[in-house]
């Protein structure tokens, strides 16, 4: 044990060294990493870090470790997770039968649909690309136009949208309170079987917040491993964080600002020409009282929840977590590949946006930063065992 | 159009790799999708399968006994032989077994596909189906 002086000598130097380490790490970085870590995972990287200040260099901006975001009125157990997974594979959430939760956000497809516009109820026809859920649990709003605050607001929105999984939500109750087993689970999690919609939706949100992207180079790489990134990632990193500007957005854990920009992405052709989008435009807008829904043509984003100028054609920062696999990207698909979403950015983005300037990148910088989103930002796979539904 | 271009676009890159079977599986809630399904056989008979299938999706909704006997005239079926096949349902059988066999699939989806296997669910690009049936061919010459 080091006698009073020795101590408060080393306590100064570990926080001259913190200091100068965080300043550093936030020059360079602008970015955390993932911390996913339980109690003791949080003692011990805490005495790493106070102990071993030469670790924490490559630790990256070191903040008290967090684990996913659980609101207090939901609290994770593994027996409200499982009920939450079959719900979220449960055709009956759906009005026709014919679509679950799995339907637009498989787990073979990075929990997206693949598609530039998701997929839709039959007959109808979706706007907007269907976000991945990974990771979702750390996000603050939900949706691209972010009118959900919480998983547990968000979950009922494509359950009672006429376009996504179009259910009465009286009568969903009622349809899975008719099946015998499922009452015996909401027993079981909630104390009695009354299976009402907050609790569906509590339970697929509790299921929700299970997906997060695991042990990615970045990670890794903040925590200190030097050789979980190549050479040509690090370099990537550099533009992240630099002349890129994408961690101006991009940044925290999910790599997120949780904010929203009209960067005017061009429209999808397939929302003109398609009536069965435009009535699904049409009807959204008039749901969220845009007085001039029946001459509507595109799409306005947040500006339909807030009805606030600013946020014209705005729509959230997404998480880039498990990029390479989440394509097509943006809200309505429009760019195709990570090459054309770099090139979207370095050309300052679409025409009459004022949030983004042109970068000037070279082709290498611009393979770089592919090279650092592909290979950084993915994950162990996520391994979902489908369930076997009543 | 749905994906009827992108299919013809398939078999024409791929002539003599790629065989294409398909099934019907008519939308239960949908009055017409039935009888629609029927018209597309009934034109198969006459060799104009997929004149009448992006006829269908052209001119839908308006599928019900008279718009398909009008577009197998436009399309100069001989009607009587088309009229009867539909009045009949002379493929009722295949139909219902197509159907069955979705729903034994756990299928719920229109259109999907499966490309030795590999499931792909929706309307999608060619290069999307190009890019799997590419992988596909490699791995069936080793």
């Amino acid at each position: 044990m080091p006698n009073n002086e020795q101590a408060r000598s080393t306590s100064r130097k570990v926080r001259e060294d913190r200091a100068e380490i965080k300043m550093k790490v936030r020059m360079i970085f602008s970015l955390r990493p993932l911390h996913l870590c339980t109690a003791p995972g949080f003692l011990i990287a805490l005495l790493i870090f106070l102990f071993v200040p030469t670790l924490s260099v490559l630790a990256g901006d070191l903040e008290p470790i967090t684990a996913v975001p659980v609101p207090a009125d939901n609290p994770q157990t593994p027996e409200k997770i499982e009920l939450g997974k079959k719900l979220f594979f449960d055709r009956r959430l759906s009005g026709d039968g014919t679509m679950s939760c799995v339907t637009c956000h498989d787990p073979e497809m990075a929990f997206t649909d693949g598609l530039a516009i998701s997929l839709s109820y039959p007959t109808t026809k979706n706007w907007r690309n269907a976000p991945t859920l990974i990771n979702v649990a750390f996000q603050k709003y939900l949706f691209h136009d972010g009118r959900a605050r919480s998983l547990e607001e968000q979950v009922l929105f494509p359950m009672m949208s006429a376009f996504e999984m179009n259910r009465n939500l009286d009568f969903m109750e009622e349809v899975i309170r008719s099946v015998p087993e499922y009452v015996e689970e909401f027993k079981r999690v909630f104390g009695d079987g009354d299976t009402t919609r907050q609790r569906i939706a509590m339970a697929i949100a509790a299921f929700e917040r299970t997906l997060i992207s695991k042990n990615a180079p970045l990670d890794r790489y903040l925590r200190g491993d030097k050789t979980a990134l190549s050479t040509v990632a690090k370099k990537g990193l550099e533009i992240f964080t630099g002349k890129g500007k994408c961690a101006e957005c991009h940044y925290g854990v999910n790599l997120s600002d949780d904010k929203f920009y009209a960067l005017y992405v061009p429209e999808n052709p397939e929302q003109q020409e398609d009536p069965r989008i435009g009535a699904t435009r049409r009807y959204v807008a008039k749901v969220y009282h845009y007085e001039d829904y029946r001459n509507l043509t595109e799409d306005p984003g947040r500006y339909l929840i807030t009805k606030d100028k600013k946020d014209w054609k705005a729509f959230k920062t997404p998480t880039l977590r498990e990029i390479a696999k989440t394509g097509p990207y943006m809200h309505n698909g429009m760019l195709k590949t990570l090459d054309e979403v770099i090139e979207f950015f370095d050309r300052g983005g679409g025409k009459g946006n004022t949030a983004l300037k042109p970068l000037g990148l070279s082709e290498e910088e611009k393979r770089q930063l592919k090279v650092f989103l592909t290979e950084a930002l993915t994950g162990e796979p996520i391994v979902i065992q489908y369930p076997k539904l009543p | 159009m749905g994906v009827g271009p992108t299919v013809k676009k398939i078999l024409n890159t791929y002539k003599g790799k790629i065989r294409l079977v398909i099934k019907n599986y008519p939308y239960k809630y949908r009055d017409y999708s039935h009888i629609a399904a029927e018209a597309a056989l009934a034109a198969r008979d006459q060799g104009k399968y997929w004149e009448m299938h992006d006829l269908l999706l052209e001119k839908s909704p308006k599928l019900d006994r008279a718009d398909l006997i009008q577009y197998a005239q436009q399309l100069g079926l001989d009607v009587k032989k088309f009229t009867k096949c539909l009045d009949t349902m002379c493929h009722a059988g295949q139909i219902e077994r197509d159907k069955k066999l979705a729903v034994d699939m756990d299928l719920y989806n229109t259109p999907t596909f499966f490309i030795n296997g590999r499931k792909v669910i929706g309307e999608r690009p060619f290069e999307y189906f190009k890019q799997i049936i590419d992988e596909e061919l490699k791995n069936a010459k080793q």
